[in-house]
């Protein structure tokens, strides 16, 4: 006797993104599994990237810190370089944490399959303690080259950018971890940011261009747009008064929060009316010609002097519609119904486009090739035909209105006739 | 009458429009439009010719005037409206399972049935073919009778 399927409440399974009332029997479905593996195949690619930066430890610039980010399945959190000097370390760091393995073995019991592959997603502390070694043997020889970095520079430059920028990073690292993660709830958030606003941002002062290179700078350039700000003495903003609550979201979003100050400082320079739009300058547009307001004729038909049919093919034109000719060709069929007519037509009415003296008078008894309905042969036949009947039809109606009136006699039969004539 | 299609009146006109129909279905429908169902045919017909205008044409043809009689015993036409496909100035047949498949006698009840047979014309022409089946079912396939000679 079959077990009636126990209903469980409705969960959401974040490995296959969608909600489902199996309850635990969940994981052991196929598409479960598919999807499953696939996910887990990905992130052993992304671990396989950050342990090559384990065995081969690099200097990480500035630049490029925003760039570097992982996201791990197994905690939700995205890890970012912000304010570490060399490539991965925070992932490398997060990935040999305990908090890790511990996510780890909560997913795989949660979602299968077995726990056998826990060491492929996570680092060993050994792996962990050869690779700062050699981080810190890469430092001592690249110390005086380095630029930026807060943890190893010791007064190289006495640069305002770069003393806010070490300030500003060290208060980036001081805001608790938890800020970063996402949501616990698996509800989807609003998006708090429109996607398009770093493109709006952009476009809305076209003339300020030299911001845009700015927004693609990491935290290290934020201070030059608040430096700037102030030149610009309408609102300043500096960094620290920023709510933590959304210094998470600039963590991973920071392009829209510089965005967001820009507009913020820009705001009373807005266009009216224009969102997202750039103007065409008017100067090189209509000036001579006229336009459909004005009522000038198009610019195609200026050349032709309005008359279509008087229409001159220069050389090179003729040139073009040959060129084009063979290429329309080449796609079509060649065994298609009528294909040597359609070739001989085209050729035909290009000669009556040139001005080119044609035989185009259509004879006036000229009939499409046609199939009859009670036709018995070929159509040419069917063709024939129907002349003939027209030719008949035509005489019979000639004659019957030049004759006179015939005379109706009954029929005597060649014997009666004999017969009478004897 | 449809104010979309052009109305044919002339012999000239309809084979100015077979000749210069290239590598396109030619549509061209023969009948009145003071009859209910020409009408019908033809809102069905304005209404596709949009969607098949990058392989095919449509035309209309008045077979009241003079000069068109020629052709309405040339292609044997005696009930309307007669529709009849060309392709390269070549007569396309529709074997659509009635007795006449020289051409689609009556209205299309939907558009896409018109844009069916006229796609299906296309794609047989293109492979070389005369005749093509009609993809239209046969409860949508209007029927009648033809006479032979008046029998």
């Amino acid at each position: 006797m079959k077990k009636p399927s126990k209903k469980s409440e409705i969960e959401f399974c974040k490995v296959c993104r969608l909600h489902h009332d199996q309850g635990s029997r969940h994981k052991y479905f196929p598409r479960h599994k598919s999807s499953l593996s696939s996910l887990l195949d990905r992130f052993r690619s992304k671990i396989a990237d950050v342990r090559f930066f384990l065995k081969n430890p690099s200097v990480l610039r500035p630049q490029e810190q925003s760039q570097n980010r992982v996201w791990c399945v197994f905690c939700d959190e995205d890890i970012v370089e912000l304010g570490s000097s060399f490539a991965c370390s925070k992932a490398i760091n997060h990935f040999a944490s305990s908090d890790h393995l511990k996510n780890i073995k909560q997913f795989l019991s949660k979602n299968g399959p077995a726990m056998d592959c826990v060491d492929d997603f996570r680092i060993s502390e050994a792996d962990v303690a050869k690779w700062e070694k050699k981080c810190q043997s890469l430092g001592n020889e690249d110390a005086s080259s380095f630029k930026g970095s807060c943890g190893q520079l010791s007064g190289t430059s006495n640069d305002i950018h770069t003393k806010l920028a070490f300030e500003t990073m060290d208060r980036i690292e001081k805001v608790p971890a938890h800020h970063i993660n996402s949501y616990n709830s698996n509800d989807v958030m609003p998006l708090q940011y429109n996607t398009n606003e770093y493109q709006i941002s952009l476009s809305e002062i076209p003339g300020v261009t030299h911001y845009g290179s700015y927004l693609n700078m990491d935290a290290s350039h934020l201070p030059l747009c608040h430096v700037a700000g102030n030149g610009f003495g309408k609102h300043s903003i500096p960094c620290s008064s920023k709510d933590y609550s959304g210094n998470g979201n600039y963590c991973t979003q920071e392009n829209y929060q510089v965005s967001q100050d820009k507009k913020q400082i820009e705001g009373s320079y807005n266009p009216p009316g224009v969102v997202g739009m750039s103007s065409i300058s008017s100067s090189h547009s209509t000036d001579a010609g006229g336009n459909v307001h004005s009522g000038a004729p198009p610019p195609w038909l200026v050349a032709n002097d309005g008359n279509v049919s008087n229409i001159q093919l220069n050389q090179s034109d003729m040139a073009c519609v040959q060129a084009k000719v063979p290429r329309k060709n080449c796609n079509l069929n060649p065994n298609r119904v009528g294909a040597a007519w359609a070739e001989r037509r085209k050729i035909e009415i290009e000669m009556e486009k040139s001005g080119h003296a044609t035989n185009s008078n259509i004879d006036a008894d000229w009939l499409p090739n046609f199939g009859r309905v009670w036709q018995s042969g070929t159509r040419k036949e069917s063709r024939k035909e129907f002349e003939k009947e027209k030719r008949k039809l035509v005489k019979t109606e000639s004659v019957s209105t030049e004759s006179e009136p015939v005379k109706i006699q009954p029929y005597i039969s060649k014997r009666a006739r004999r017969e009478s004539g004897e | 009458m449809s104010y979309l299609l052009k109305t044919l009146t002339k012999k000239e006109e309809i084979d100015r429009i077979i000749r210069d129909t290239i590598d396109e279905v030619l549509v061209l429908r023969f009948g009145r439009c003071s009859d209910d169902v020409c009408l019908q045919h033809d809102e069905i017909l304005a209404k596709s010719v949009r969607d098949v205008s990058k392989f095919a044409k449509v035309a209309l043809v008045d077979v009241d005037s003079e000069e068109v009689q020629v052709y309405v015993k040339y292609f044997d036409i005696t009930l309307f409206p007669s529709t009849i496909f060309f392709f390269n100035a070549h007569h396309m047949k529709l074997d659509s399972g009635t007795a006449d498949h020289t051409k689609w006698v009556g209205a299309f009840h939907i558009k896409q049935d018109f844009i069916d047979v006229v796609e299906a014309i296309y794609r047989g022409a293109m492979k070389g073919k005369l005749i093509v089946q009609c993809p239209v079912p046969p409860e949508r396939i209007p029927k009648y009778q033809l006479l032979y000679k008046d029998v």
